[in-house]
Parts: C-alpha cells; sequence; structure tokens
C-alpha cells in the first residue's frame, strides 16, 4: 500500500441534524485519514453546523441498540486528532454564537476555508 | 500455554508486555525481534473487525507511531506502536481476515514483528505480568469498559 502520510484532507460537511444517516460517515473517513496520520480537518457549514450546538448531537443515533451518538463520533474525532472547524458566517443561520458550541470547535472566516481547500491535497464534500 | 487472567471476561496474558492505554501488546522473541498486536479489550471496544492494514516492511516507526489501521463497522483507528524499531515482518492472514484479531488476539491475529531500536529503554514503560492485570483492573474501572465477549473458537 502505498503511504500516505502527512498528506492533508479537508472535508467539507454541509448536512447536520435534520439528515442523521448524513452525518456520521464524514467524521468516519475524517477518523479514518487521520489513523492513517494524516492531517485532517473537517469543515462544518451550511446544515451541518447545527450538529455542532451544545445538547443536538447527543440525540442522534443511528443505531438505537448501540452506545454511540453523533456527539461520540465528535469527540472521537477530536480525538483522533482530527480539527473540527465551523464557518463564522453559518452561525448565524442558526442564531449560534461561540458560546453555543461544543468543545473542541474553532471559527473560521469564508477566506480561511478557501486557502485551506488549495493548500488541502484533497477535499472531500459531503 | 500462557499463563492467562480475566477482568470481566476479558483476557490479559501475563507473559507479555502492555501499553495499556494504547491497548497494545509486545511479544519478547528469542531473536531479539518482538511482536506487536492489539489486546482482547481493544477487539472487543472495536467489535467485529472489517479491515486491518499494516505499515509496509521495512518502515520505521517511534513509539507512538501507528504499525497498522483497523475498521470495523463502528470504529475506525490506529494500532500504536508501543516501542520503536523497524517493523520487519507483517502478519499477512489478517489483511485478508481481519477478524482473526477477534478469535485470536495474542497469537494468530498479531499484527507486526518488528526489530527493536530502543526495548531496554522503552520496556519500563510498559507493564507485565501482575503488574499488568493491576494495571488492567484500574484501567477497565476507569473506563467503565463493560467487559468483554468471545467469538466461538476464541484462544487467548
Amino acid at each position: 500500500m502505498d503511504d500516505f502520510e502527512g498528506k492533508k484532507i479537508l472535508v467539507i460537511q454541509t448536512h447536520g441534524v435534520e439528515t442523521p444517516t448524513r452525518t456520521y460517515s464524514p467524521l468516519f473517513y475524517a477518523m479514518a485519514a487521520a489513523a492513517m496520520e494524516m492531517d485532517v480537518m473537517v469543515w462544518f457549514t451550511m446544515n451541518g453546523t447545527n450538529q455542532l450546538k451544545k445538547g443536538e448531537a447527543e440525540k442522534i443515533k443511528l443505531d438505537p441498540t448501540s452506545d454511540v451518538t453523533l456527539k461520540t463520533m465528535l469527540e472521537q474525532a477530536i480525538d483522533s486528532g482530527v480539527k473540527l472547524r465551523v464557518c463564522q458566517q453559518s452561525l448565524a443561520l442558526w442564531n449560534m454564537t461561540q458560546d453555543d458550541l461544543i468543545d473542541g470547535v474553532e471559527i473560521l472566516g469564508a477566506t480561511s476555508i478557501i486557502n485551506l481547500a488549495l493548500e488541502s491535497d484533497h477535499v472531500m464534500y459531503f | 500455554m500462557a499463563d492467562t487472567q480475566e477482568i470481566r471476561g476479558c483476557v490479559i496474558r501475563t507473559d507479555l508486555y502492555y501499553s495499556v492505554d494504547d491497548h497494545t501488546w509486545v511479544q519478547l522473541n528469542d531473536d531479539g525481534t518482538v511482536n506487536i498486536g492489539m489486546t482482547d479489550i481493544a477487539q472487543n471496544m472495536a467489535g467485529p473487525l472489517l479491515h486491518a492494514k499494516t505499515k509496509a516492511v521495512g518502515t520505521s516507526r517511534k513509539k507512538g507511531r501507528p504499525v497498522a489501521t483497523v475498521e470495523s463497522a463502528k470504529w475506525v483507528g490506529p494500532v500504536k506502536s508501543p516501542i520503536s524499531g523497524e517493523i520487519i515482518a507483517v502478519n499477512e492472514e489478517i489483511e485478508k481476515d481481519a477478524t482473526i484479531i477477534n478469535r485470536s488476539p495474542y497469537r494468530k491475529g498479531w499484527i507486526v514483528k518488528m526489530q527493536p531500536t530502543n526495548l531496554d529503554e522503552e520496556l519500563k514503560a510498559l507493564v507485565t505480568g501482575d503488574a499488568a492485570v493491576e494495571a488492567y483492573k484500574k484501567k477497565i474501572e476507569a473506563d467503565d469498559i463493560k467487559g468483554c465477549e468471545h467469538v466461538e473458537g476464541f484462544e487467548a
């Protein structure tokens, strides 16, 4: 297998809590890339932003027999070294401020995401 | 057979050295090499494994860097090397059928063989024997690990 350690992956997540089945996979891929020692960032924008509001991700559970919620996935991603960033402009869509965000998420503006996309080796868009 | 102990059904082999936080083990071989793998607790937490991908033979690893990535339906993560060295062999069987790790985490499910470069020093950070059992008792309690279940044909 080729070795991709150190490559930069940017994952853009535009889906939120209203579509639970679209929330887990981007985080799972991000964790896989982090496990392979890539530099991974997930960028939440549009509807993707609402899963980062305190108290929301705990409500999303794809497998009712499992203890794993979307909040678990977000925490595991952070623990794996995945950087979570949210679009500043999209916070207003959901009447959110920095105080509403779960721990471990940083806010970036639109120009930053353009820079990050250009600097990344690959962008995955969901 | 190596001595084993069970904590909440999770098997610990007392002849191995463990990195408890990373749930990995090291087996010292007579020729100075070491085998590395995942613990029974690790395979239980991950669930039935779908894929295991090892780093290539010849890869040098510092302690803490991954020697493989493993994934189940609910988890994906690295297997972090408990010691520094060069990978001199990989278990090709687990790449064909990762559930070997679930069935035999300490034997047929070994992940890589390494030629260590700083073994004496790095072994000091690992635990073995009764100390390993005690360390795992604390870990299982602290992390509230419910216990281990084993598939048919499991071997310690």
